[in-house]
């Protein structure tokens, strides 16, 4: 039997269908279901707050991949991604909490409704690049935030709109354990079908434009139907994080869709690694937990500074600020660069060369 | 019925007159060169034929159908590719992508197809791999298939950029100066190349060049322009021999200008 700590020294594809296979080689397919399993395992061996934190995270993960198909992999910039996921919550909300429609049948919707809202406020990108596209997603992240707020009758205004948990059968998704797995499975989706999108003919279409859009009309891309499109299955994604979000904390109201949320996510997508589906989910738990991590740290300092706990959110703010720019400066392609950096060199440990 | 038949066409920008009233046909399976010093009009020429810019009048037919008001991609829809002269690759994509890419109008599957990866979109990204292969055999770049272009070297980065039109299937292929800034063994491969392609895969080539011998051995009709207008037409020999054209290239042997000059 081979040891399974040697590397192999090449790929021996026998077949297109296997050189096209997204884990070419035998032992990291293995590793890569490895890891699956870590996660299935995990509620079981750590704390409910602890499940808590891997939902947010995978929730997160969910919006970061579909922002993640826009910006990173589309290249087109977009800061609505706080409105498009007010989208989703809301849709949701309205869906089962006012109509009585099923979770179930809720979710996707939800999802095309925000992939349809995202492709109307996609439609000038064929004319807007760059910073004006931006500034056009930040009227979209206005307009939309402003009409939640206002359009009291169907989303309650300010006061924000109460959600359930959602239940199959006789069976309801209350425990921590049993959201975290729903999540998962839809994260686990949402990657595979990310992945896949991106070694075929639409995903290359998608790259191709972000690389040289007049090349790729060229080469027989419709510029406008696929950047149109790149709108609508990004904010597919982020249509479904926003509904499994509103879900999940039961509760949901325009605060928890405003500009910050879409800084934050392009943070994720930045930090995690532009036009990487791996990188995403990188990005999206590093900024998940980094403010859980600096509250441990603030209350270690308490000890010896007891005035640290008042500063704490311009402290946190300001720490995320400069970690974006130390990424920017040190590592722009991200987590996920660091993260192939370092299996590159486990290759060759422990040659240099 | 000639395959292209650029009937004077003419083009401004503002108030310069890029193109004026140019007319030319390309006959099916032939090479045929586009020449002129600098700024004559050669890149926008190529540029009204595959759609970046809109002619303000005359008309382009491709296999007798009107070209002009159809959009770039449907253009190469119809079947024509296009190398440009600055090297227009994507280049975050590896060689393969690239090429793959060029397949894009022959290949069908959609966004729902391609996430899922069932069957029909599976196989056709096989069957498509295929024939992208085909193209990395005759181009001889088997050896970088899976490198991101934008790490080779600009004479490579010129080769895949032919081969990703060509990927298209192209029935009408524009050349843009694709030995522009090479080396005489790189441009001896790339003239190879040129040869193959027509005789080999049967496509009709319009070549922008700037190297004499090349035009002249290669092609078998010429077009010359000089500020934008068509001042000759007809095969190699003829061009050679066309006092317009030698005017235009080597300048008027008159005494006032050797005058003036002094």
């Amino acid at each position: 039997m081979r040891s399974p700590f040697v590397s192999e020294c090449g790929e021996f594809c026998t077949s297109y269908r296997a050189d096209m296979a997204l884990y070419k080689i035998p032992r990291i397919r293995y590793r890569v279901y490895g890891v699956l399993f870590l996660f299935l395992m995990l509620p079981w061996f750590v704390s409910e707050y602890a499940t808590s934190l891997a939902t947010l995270c995978a929730i997160a993960s969910i919006g970061a991949i579909g922002l993640n198909i826009l910006t990173g992999f589309t290249g087109q910039i977009s800061i609505g991604v706080g409105a498009f996921l007010g989208v989703g919550g809301y849709t949701s909300a309205v869906l089962t909490t006012t109509w009585g429609l099923s979770f179930w049948i809720a979710l996707p919707l939800a999802g095309l409704v925000t992939a349809l809202v995202g492709a109307l406020f996609g439609i000038p990108s064929l004319r807007l690049k760059g910073l004006y596209l931006a500034m056009a997603t930040l009227a979209a992240q206005v307009i939309i935030l402003y009409t939640i707020n206002h359009w009291d009758g169907l989303t309650g205004g300010t006061g924000g709109m109460i959600l359930a948990r959602p239940t199959l059968g006789g069976f309801s998704f209350d425990s921590e354990m049993s959201y975290y797995y729903l999540t998962l499975t839809i994260l686990v989706g949402a990657f595979i079908f990310t992945s896949n999108l991106f070694r075929t003919r639409t995903g290359r279409a998608f790259i191709a434009v972000r690389d040289r859009d007049l090349a790729a009309e060229v080469m027989g891309i419709n510029l406008f139907r696929y950047k149109v499109l790149a709108f609508a299955i990004s904010s597919f994604f982020v249509g479904l994080a926003g509904a499994l979000m509103g879900h999940y904390t039961m509760v949901i109201s325009p605060e928890h869709f405003d500009i910050g949320v879409s800084i934050e996510y392009l943070a994720m997508i930045l930090i995690g690694g532009l036009g990487s589906v791996v990188g995403s989910i990188f990005g999206a738990v590093f900024i998940t937990l980094l403010p859980v991590v600096l509250r441990e740290l603030i209350d270690i300092v308490t000890v010896y500074l007891p005035q640290a706990t008042e500063h704490f959110g311009a402290l946190r703010q300001m720490i995320f600020g400069a970690i974006v720019i130390v990424f920017l400066i040190y590592e722009p392609e991200g987590l996920a660069k660091m993260w192939r950096n370092f299996k590159d060199s486990c290759k060759l440990w422990p040659f240099s060369y | 019925m000639s395959l292209l038949e650029v009937d004077k066409v003419s083009l401004h920008f503002g108030g310069v007159l890029a193109l004026s009233e140019v007319c030319f046909q390309v006959e099916k399976g032939e090479i045929f060169a586009l020449i002129g010093p600098n700024g004559a009009g050669k890149t926008s020429m190529l540029n009204c034929i595959s759609g970046l810019y809109a002619p303000s009048s005359g008309s382009i037919r491709f296999r007798g159908e009107e070209l002009l008001g159809l959009p770039p991609h449907k253009r190469a829809a119809k079947g024509i590719a296009r190398a440009f002269q600055n090297i227009e690759l994507f280049k975050h994509m590896t060689v393969l992508e690239n090429l793959m890419l060029g397949r894009h109008v022959r290949m069908r599957s959609g966004l729902l197809a391609g996430g899922l990866y069932w069957g029909k979109a599976a196989r056709e990204e096989a069957e498509h791999r295929e024939a992208v292969e085909e193209i990395i055999d005759f181009l001889e770049i088997q050896a970088i298939r899976h490198k991101p272009v934008g790490t080779l070297s600009y004479g490579l980065q010129k080769r895949v950029e032919v081969g990703r039109a060509l990927a298209l299937s192209p029935e009408l292929l524009l050349l843009d100066e694709p030995m522009a800034g090479m080396n005489s063994e790189e441009k001896e491969d790339m003239a190879r190349f040129i040869i193959d392609i027509h005789e080999e895969r049967d496509v009709t080539i319009i070549l922008i060049e700037h190297d004499m011998g090349v035009v002249m051995e290669l092609s078998h009709h010429i077009a010359v322009l000089d500020f934008g207008r068509c001042i000759g037409f007809g095969t190699p020999d003829e061009i050679q021999s066309n006092p317009r054209v030698i005017e235009a290239y080597l300048g008027q042997a008159e005494s006032e200008e050797v005058g003036s000059s002094a």
